[in-house]
């Protein structure tokens, strides 16, 4: 396939990530290849604003009475301050009390009271364990969710960096480095294929210095596209490398290398 | 200017007035897009109280730009974790989300309105408005627009960058950059 055709579905990629229907993978690819094409860039930004006008159409009324409980109910969330509030203690114990309350009846006679309470108590810790397991499981979902939430909010900072009108850019061998902010991402569209057994390693060099640092290790996708967050604060920052080193990484460069592109 | 943008400078500082007028001007548009996104009222509903919470407690979110465009873009983020979390479809085909921060300058939505985005998208042929809208609003990747209208993915692709295209034609200079 040559490399206009390639080209070409590439910039039909670019639509579909203006309408935003791309996985999180590929978008990140088209991502990579907007941030180092001026007119994928100039396309983007054009349909993107035609997908951004669909959401007008969206705009209904919204029957008064639900707008109005709708209204109350945030308004009351705001005034109190409450926003966010974890369950208090005192709400989990009153919760987990609903379960053994109806066991604790009076009026029973003394003998069958002491059995009784016996089978209340085995059922009282059984469902306490119920209990128990359920809030881990609740736990352990609820701390997926944050993750997976860290993560798209990761991509989504990401991605918006990459496309910023307001990122500084600096082309390097087969990418650009990116830089917003206190933010640093290569965004690499035409990498070579590494040997078996070796990775690409970023580098960085404070500034005034010519003494590099280790940064992240990473490899390319089969078509050398790869984008990477660089784990350092962009403002004291004066040079990124990057070269080519076993797995695992180095201490310091063991080869030429790829780029070296000073940040001015 | 977005109207918006000058009530986020006061909900900034703490200004629970700004805040309802805030939501008084945009909460239909944010409940029209959980609405669209996620198909109940009820989900919707709860998306709306989400998204305008999160705008009283983080509201340095907002960057300036289009408050409309963002707000949108914050529901339509939003109704995808919902959906990821629904856990419904496969993530692979959950669609990225969106940037936050866009191609549009401060007042491009101001002078835009849902009927003229309707007339705009009413014009394109209605398998490029089909796919176009689905994607949208279905929170749905271009693989599974493809299986749903039995339509090659080549044909998906293009059929969107050429609607995308027209809609931009039609809406003119009002989606300029």
């Amino acid at each position: 396939m040559s490399d206009s055709v390639n080209r070409e579905a590439m910039l039909e990629s670019v639509a579909l990530y203006a309408l935003g229907v791309l996985p999180r993978e590929e978008a990140a690819l088209v991502a990579a290849f907007v941030a180092n094409d001026d007119d994928a860039r100039r396309e983007y930004l054009d349909l993107r604003g035609a997908a951004d006008a669909l959401a007008h159409t969206a705009e209904e009324p919204v029957d008064s009475a639900r707008s109005a409980r709708m209204k109350e109910r945030l308004m009351a969330r705001v005034r109190s301050d409450a926003v966010a509030a974890p369950t208090s203690i005192a709400t989990r114990r009153r919760a987990q009390a609903v379960y053994p309350a109806w066991l604790w009846g009076t009026g029973l006679a003394a003998a069958a009271a002491i059995v009784f309470a016996v089978v209340s108590i085995a059922q009282d810790v059984n469902l306490r364990s119920n209990l128990a397991t359920a809030q881990r499981r609740a736990g352990t979902l609820q701390a997926q969710l944050a993750q997976s939430e860290r993560v798209a909010s990761q991509d989504r900072r990401t991605l918006t960096d990459l496309l910023a009108p307001d990122a500084k850019r600096y082309e390097v061998a087969a990418g650009t480095v990116v830089v917003r902010r206190e933010r640093i991402y290569f965004a690499f569209s035409k990498l070579p294929p590494l040997p078996k057994g070796r990775v690409y390693q970023a580098w960085t060099a404070p500034k005034g210095s010519s003494k590099v640092a280790p940064s992240v290790t990473f490899t390319p996708n089969p078509d050398g596209v790869a984008v990477v967050a660089l784990p350092v604060d962009a403002t004291r920052v004066g040079a990124v490398a990057v070269s080519v080193e076993p797995e695992g990484g180095s201490k310091a460069p063991t080869t030429t290398p790829t780029f070296i592109r000073p940040l001015t | 200017m977005d109207p918006g943008v000058r009530l986020m400078e006061r909900v900034r500082t703490r200004d629970i007035g700004a805040f309802e007028a805030l939501y008084d001007g945009y909460h239909r548009l944010v409940f029209g897009i959980g609405l669209r996104m996620l198909g109940d009222p009820a989900s919707a509903e709860d998306l709306t109280q989400t998204v305008f919470l999160k705008i009283w407690t983080a509201p340095d979110a907002f960057r300036g730009g289009s408050f409309v465009a963002w707000v949108s873009r914050v529901a339509r983020n939003r109704a995808l974790d919902v959906l990821r979390s629904k856990a419904v479809h496969p993530e692979s085909e959950i669609p990225a989300d969106l940037p936050l921060e866009g191609a549009l300058d401060d007042d491009v939505f101001a002078r835009l309105d849902a009927q003229r985005v309707r007339d705009a998208l009413a014009k394109l042929p209605p398998e490029q408005r089909g796919l176009i809208e689905m994607g949208f609003f279905g929170g749905v990747t271009h693989q599974e627009l493809a299986r749903r209208t039995d339509t090659p993915l080549g044909t998906v692709k293009t059929r969107i960058r050429s609607g995308l295209r027209r809609m931009r034609e039609a809406l003119g200079e009002r989606v300029s950059r």
